[in-house]
């Protein structure tokens, strides 16, 4: 009885936060989903509602910039998950305290802004920059320009986002018990299959969550396709921004924002519905 | 002393309460405040810095936007309340802001005179600082000619000139140039690249051949960007050799820097009377603000003078004639440096060729076009 009480209270308790929160983060997105089912070029939600905006979107080929974004998003996380896994899996298990150095290293550049840190690349690959400039003055010859591509834009999601991968995927893989791993290698597994039966497996909640960060983040990034990318492809992001301000369009905007929120908020909770977050924050075994 | 909970609870009433009136002592007090939404320079300390040794009590606030369409969705968005200058290209304050009551008509009285001073195309006064109906919407300062930029080492002034926009169709050109983002006034440029006037509603023919246009200069173009230092730097490093759309706006800061051979081009021939350049006008008008303050006005005519002037056009970030420019007084101020960075020379010239940035009446389709073939 007492506990039930005590429960109550902390529900209770919790309940003014939780109107503040929810008001704070619903809110707006409420907002933008009363936006996107607005008449075209409305700047008030007290519209009929007509769902225009979707066929918008279906009859103008936005799919493209969808496209682009999620594939780009995908090839970014399937190539961080491949680069981050030998550094994730030293930090946890080999470089005992060098890894609280490589930690800070790498938070570091988070100080410094997302901007910032690509106008460097851009220094660096541009056509007369760094390497090119070094190259041409030593060997007489460099690469036509590196930047204004696909493969660019990939990079510079894959530079961006390494964090959100490496420091999930560290905690990961410091869950798998070095007993299994050994146990299984005691008993005549190779090291193939004590990767694929016993890391792969057990880090699986690092791998997601991981995966997801780095995904949902990538899918609505614009930086990179602009600065890197010369726009050379059109990012689902760039369109919502284009649709709010220079096509005055808040309805198309949100609508595209709705789209990218839909599929991305699904892919994101089917993925974590498959883990139990307790296990990696450590609260459970 | 000693604080019971029954005293802290009666302090804590007390300062809530406070805090709900504050705002309202905030708006009767509104003459010691200024706030400024604006194109970048205005909010510099040049430009600011003396105004606010004139008004010690006061607080002088200026935040610069990115886009005039971002500047109206703040206005657009409730933000009304808080602003009471806007500086913007010409035609939203005509097409957007005034039908819309959010912006309200200067006093003539006071403010005509200031036209008589300025430089010959504004002195007549501007026709455009006013609305269909006779009302004085604002006051024009930066201005300048914008159309194509070009590298001059790669394609002569002179031939650019006389290619014009057909530059960017000439398949030469292709992957040579970029294209600079600033979309509404693409949609106007790719008009009249088409051919086109863009000031006219279109027919089916023109918007075809509209689209048709549109995706050549984006299929052609080497790389977007919104940001005019990339494109300039990607200039001067030979990665491309000219970009569209650039104007003094975007081309003087590097040609302030020393790179002169990257220039602003006006076409000298074009489809509407003859003309294929564009020029913007900046007009600065007053917020429609439900509780006014007096220092807005007063700030109009304060960055009539010449020193402010010249702050204004050497602010930070971009280099730009002011109509100012037409009092001996003011143009004094500037050197033979300052002058070629905005292409003093020939902007007279320049100016007879281009086209005011008006309202396009087809916008809405064409920006959909636009778009559309950006995404390829």
């Amino acid at each position: 009885m007492m506990e039930r009480l005590d429960r109550r209270q902390g529900l209770l308790a919790a309940l003014p936060i939780t109107a503040l929160l929810a008001v704070s983060f619903l809110a707006p997105l409420l907002l933008v989903a009363l936006f996107s089912i607005m008449p075209q070029k409305v700047f008030s939600v007290l519209n009929m509602p007509d769902f225009s905006s979707f066929g918008v979107i279906v009859s103008q080929g936005y799919y493209r910039s969808l496209f682009w974004s999620l594939s780009m998003a995908f090839a970014a996380t399937v190539i961080l998950l491949v680069v981050c896994w030998p550094l994730a899996y030293g930090m946890a298990k080999v470089f005992g305290r060098f890894s609280l150095v490589l930690t800070i290293a790498v938070v570091m550049t988070l100080f410094v802004s997302e901007n910032i840190r690509l106008f460097g690349w851009v220094l660096t690959l541009m056509k007369g920059g760094l390497i090119e400039g070094y190259m041409r003055s030593y060997l007489g010859a460099g690469p036509d320009g590196m930047l204004y591509n696909v493969p660019i834009i990939v990079f510079g999601l894959v530079y961006v986002y390494f964090p959100f991968m490496l420091f999930p995927l560290a905690q990961g893989i410091s869950m798998v018990p070095d007993d299994a791993r050994q146990a299984a290698t005691d008993l005549g597994a190779t090291r193939w299959q004590v990767f694929r039966e016993i890391d792969l497996p057990l880090a699986a909640p690092g791998i997601l969550v991981g995966s997801l960060l780095s995904f949902v983040l990538a899918a609505g990034a614009m930086a990179e396709s602009k600065l890197l990318g010369g726009q050379v492809v059109i990012v689902l992001a760039d369109d919502v921004e284009t649709a709010f301000t220079f096509g005055q369009n808040w309805p198309l905007g949100s609508a595209l924002a709705m789209v990218l929120i839909i599929l991305v908020g699904t892919v994101a909770v089917v993925g974590l519905s498959r883990v139990d977050l307790d296990t990696i924050m450590g609260r459970k075994r | 002393m000693q604080i019971n909970r029954r005293d802290f609870s009666m302090g804590m009433a007390g300062a809530l309460g406070a805090a709900t009136l504050a705002p309202r002592r905030a708006m009767a007090a509104r003459d010691d405040q200024l706030n400024i939404l604006c194109w970048e320079g205005y909010n510099t300390d040049q430009v600011l810095g003396p105004f606010r040794d004139l008004h010690p009590g006061a607080t002088v606030r200026a935040e610069s936007g990115t886009s005039d369409p971002d500047m109206i969705n703040k206005i657009r968005a409730g933000e009304i309340n808080v602003w009471d200058l806007i500086n913007l290209n010409q035609p939203w304050a005509r097409d957007q802001l005034y039908p819309e009551n959010l912006i309200k008509p200067l006093d003539k009285e006071r403010f005509m005179p200031f036209f008589e001073k300025m430089s010959p195309e504004f002195a007549k006064p501007y026709p455009l600082a006013f609305a269909d109906d006779g009302a004085l919407l604002g006051m024009p300062q930066r201005y300048g000619p914008f159309s194509f930029v070009v590298n001059t080492d790669k394609v002569s002034r002179e031939t650019a000139e006389d290619q014009g926009w057909n530059l960017f169709l000439d398949p030469a050109m292709a992957g040579r140039y970029a294209v600079l983002t600033y979309d509404n006034w693409n949609v106007m440029h790719m008009c009249l690249t088409a051919g086109l006037d863009p000031f006219k509603p279109l027919d089916e023919a023109g918007m075809a051949k509209f689209k048709e246009t549109a995706a050549q200069i984006f299929g052609g173009a080497k790389l977007l960007s919104d940001d005019l230092v990339a494109l300039n730097t990607a200039l001067i490093n030979g990665e491309i050799d000219a970009y569209f759309t650039g104007g003094t706006y975007t081309a003087s800061p590097a040609r302030y820097d020393g790179a002169t051979n990257v220039r602003a081009i006006t076409p000298k021939s074009g489809p509407v009377d003859g003309k294929g350049g564009v020029v913007w006008i900046e007009l600065t008008s007053l917020v429609n603000n439900p509780d006014p303050s007096n220092l807005a006005p007063q700030f109009l005519e304060y960055v009539q003078q010449p020193e402010i002037c010249k702050a204004v056009s050497f602010a930070e970030g971009t280099y730009n004639p002011v109509a100012q420019m037409g009092n001996p007084e003011t143009l004094a101020l500037f050197d033979a440096d300052e002058l070629d960075a905005i292409q003093w020379d020939s902007l007279e010239e320049e100016l007879s060729r281009a086209l005011d940035y008006q309202v396009i009446p087809d916008y809405d389709a064409l920006i959909d076009i636009y778009t559309a073939a950006r995404r390829g």
